[in-house]
């Protein structure tokens, strides 16, 4: 699958209201041309449901459900479990932040996957509660300012580490789980299109970075998300059922000084915080792919 | 008492104008308190904020319906909605344009202050953020606080904020929109139609408040229907494509965050009713067939 395999026809309209730069429209709208027509798109509280679901207004060409913040993955449960007692296949999925996954979202997220119900759970993860206004999450970066964390003379940021959310659920052993990042293209989508052709429980996870909230020229969107993978700040896999089954390696390993370069978020950051943020990225590359590249 | 309402596009800083404003007025003895409309919106949607100033203590906390001046940051807002909305007899508005004055046309003739912000930002910070550049035009339009008082509070408010010298920087662009304001009266007679709101009666809404797809007098609803929202006057920078150099890759059009990119004879093509003009299409382009340019808004 590549992107000239994909349907002109879209199943999310422009108009909707995000940000611009900011690339989530860009990865629902691209799942859903994979998705297809015989999809439920559920969302809880996050910037997706209030830019694209702003009543009257809808920007889904499916039927689409809103609940509460902490309940995604329980509200996905019973929705497939009623499709499936009709008999029928429909698809469905569930899309929801960093913040209803990462912290509100993951006792619910952790029961369904334990019971595998049949269903596609999608992390988008911006990095923080985008939508409220920039408070840190369990997702944000260790260092990064946020309304919560901010930048100031004695605690520059936040101090702990990002929380490893795709490993969390690999541990479930769930038929599927896979990390994507929208700036390479063809591993999204055929990570998408394995999620649709796998039964049972399925978590995609993507990064989304975002203009917004980290600071950054709106144009630099999907630079930013390759620059992630390539300095390993976001690292691309596929497991089934715990096993980790494709790792796409970046070709060449930049430092994380080069991927924070340019995100206001980061602007305080001294040497020893870079050599921090370094270290941890170094034992997560190490973990995943081995021996680091000699520089 | 006085009071200052401004339109702008969530991003532009209208709220941070409105605050710096009040730190103005309060330098110089005065009561002054800000507050923006609390919303949903996003970054290019327009969104309001208000200041009031006094010489006792405030106490009305309300929103601003019956301002003696409007401040609009983004020209494109008047055309969408009549930004004159309950402005006081002898009111004033103050707009971000590159026209005169006399070159306005507004729902009413009212007195007019004009400067092109958005250029003097674009020269002195580098990017399209008008709300500093405006205070130097309200300061000159109005006369009620010096320029002087609106410089000392920029330097205070966004230097904080920004850095020392982001903050000297923005001072100095208050400082030349405040030499190139000009001040006169707008042409009237805009006509304006009032959105209509899709609002359903207790019999219309359906169980369980889902929304079905329907045709009603204010347009689309339910799925689907936010194409009825057009953003394309979100944009400052519009992607110009040329033609001869694209390859038909698709990348731009699989980016694009509006999905507002098709392929016409297997080269990408903009809706400019929908672009937001984020540059990230011409950010990715392989063969750079994309460049954005400063639009011009007739």
């Amino acid at each position: 699958m590549n992107i000239k395999d994909l349907p002109e026809e879209s199943l999310f309209t422009p108009g909707h209201t995000a940000c611009a730069g900011c690339p989530a429209p860009a990865i629902v709208r691209n799942m859903m041309k994979i998705f297809g027509k015989d999809t439920i798109v559920y969302t809880p509280a996050n910037c997706l449901l209030v830019f694209s679901g702003t009543y009257p207004y809808l920007a889904w060409r499916v039927p689409y459900l809103h609940e509460a913040f902490e309940n995604t993955a329980a509200c996905i449960s019973g929705v497939a479990r009623a499709y499936r007692k009709k008999g029928k296949k429909t698809l469905v999925v569930g899309i929801a932040g960093d913040g209803g996954t990462y912290d509100i979202g993951i006792q619910a997220l952790s029961g369904a996957a334990e019971r595998n119900e049949d269903v596609i759970y999608v992390c988008y993860d911006n990095e923080a509660y985008m939508n409220t206004g920039i408070q840190r999450s369990g997702a944000t970066p260790y260092g990064a300012a946020t309304t919560t964390t901010p930048a100031g003379r004695k605690i520059a940021g936040k101090l702990e580490h990002k929380k490893d959310m795709a490993e969390i659920m690999r541990a479930h052993e769930v038929p599927y789980v896979a990390t994507l990042s929208i700036s390479h293209p063809k591993d999204f989508l055929e990570k998408v299109e394995k999620a649709k052709e796998t039964e049972g429980f399925r978590y995609l996870h993507v990064l989304s970075p975002c203009p917004t909230g980290w600071r950054f020229d709106p144009a630099k969107s999907i630079e930013i998300a390759r620059k992630a993978v390539d300095s390993g700040m976001w690292t691309l896999y596929e497991a089934e059922y715990g096993e980790i089954t494709n790792i796409y390696k970046p070709k060449k390993k930049i430092p994380v000084e080069e991927y924070i370069k340019g995100q206001g978020r980061f602007r305080h950051f001294t040497p020893e915080m870079i050599a921090e943020l370094q270290k941890w990225v170094d034992r997560k590359w190490k973990r995943l792919y081995g021996e680091l590249p000699e520089s | 008492m006085y009071e200052i309402r401004f339109h702008g596009r969530g991003g532009q800083g209208g709220r941070m104008a409105a605050e710096a404003y009040a730190l103005a007025a309060f330098l110089e003895g005065s009561y002054a308190v800000s507050f923006p409309f609390f919303g949903a919106e996003r970054r290019g949607a327009p969104v309001r904020a208000f200041t009031r100033v006094d010489d006792k203590k405030i106490r009305i906390k309300t929103q601003v319906y019956e301002p003696d001046y409007v401040v609009v940051l983004d020209e494109t807002l008047i055309e969408t909605e009549d930004v004159l909305e309950g402005l006081k007899e002898d009111g004033m508005v103050i707009i971000n344009t590159a026209k005169k004055p006399e070159e306005v046309r507004l729902s009413k003739p009212v007195k007019c202050a004009t400067v092109d912000a958005t250029s003097i930002a674009l020269e002195i910070l580098g990017r399209p953020i008008t709300n500093t550049a405006i205070l130097g035009a309200i300061a000159k339009a109005t006369g009620r606080v010096s320029i002087d008082s609106i410089e000392k509070a920029i330097i205070e408010k966004f230097g904080a904020r920004l850095g020392k010298e982001a903050g000297e920087k923005n001072a100095k662009a208050a400082r030349v929109a405040y030499e190139k304001t000009l001040v006169g009266v707008a042409q009237g007679g805009k006509a304006f139609v009032p959105r209509k709101k899709w609002l359903p009666t207790v019999e219309e809404m359906p169980i369980g408040g889902a929304t079905p797809a329907m045709e009603t007098d204010a347009g689309l609803v339910g799925i689907g229907s936010f194409i009825e929202n057009k953003t394309g006057d979100w944009r400052t920078f519009m992607p110009i494509i040329d033609k001869e150099k694209c390859i038909g890759c698709k990348f731009c059009w699989f980016y694009c965050p509006e999905g507002c990119i098709s392929m016409e004879d297997g080269k990408a093509s903009v809706d400019y009713d929908y672009c937001k003009g984020c540059g990230i299409c011409a950010n990715e382009c392989p063969v750079n067939a994309i460049e954005m340019k400063r639009e011009v808004r007739t």
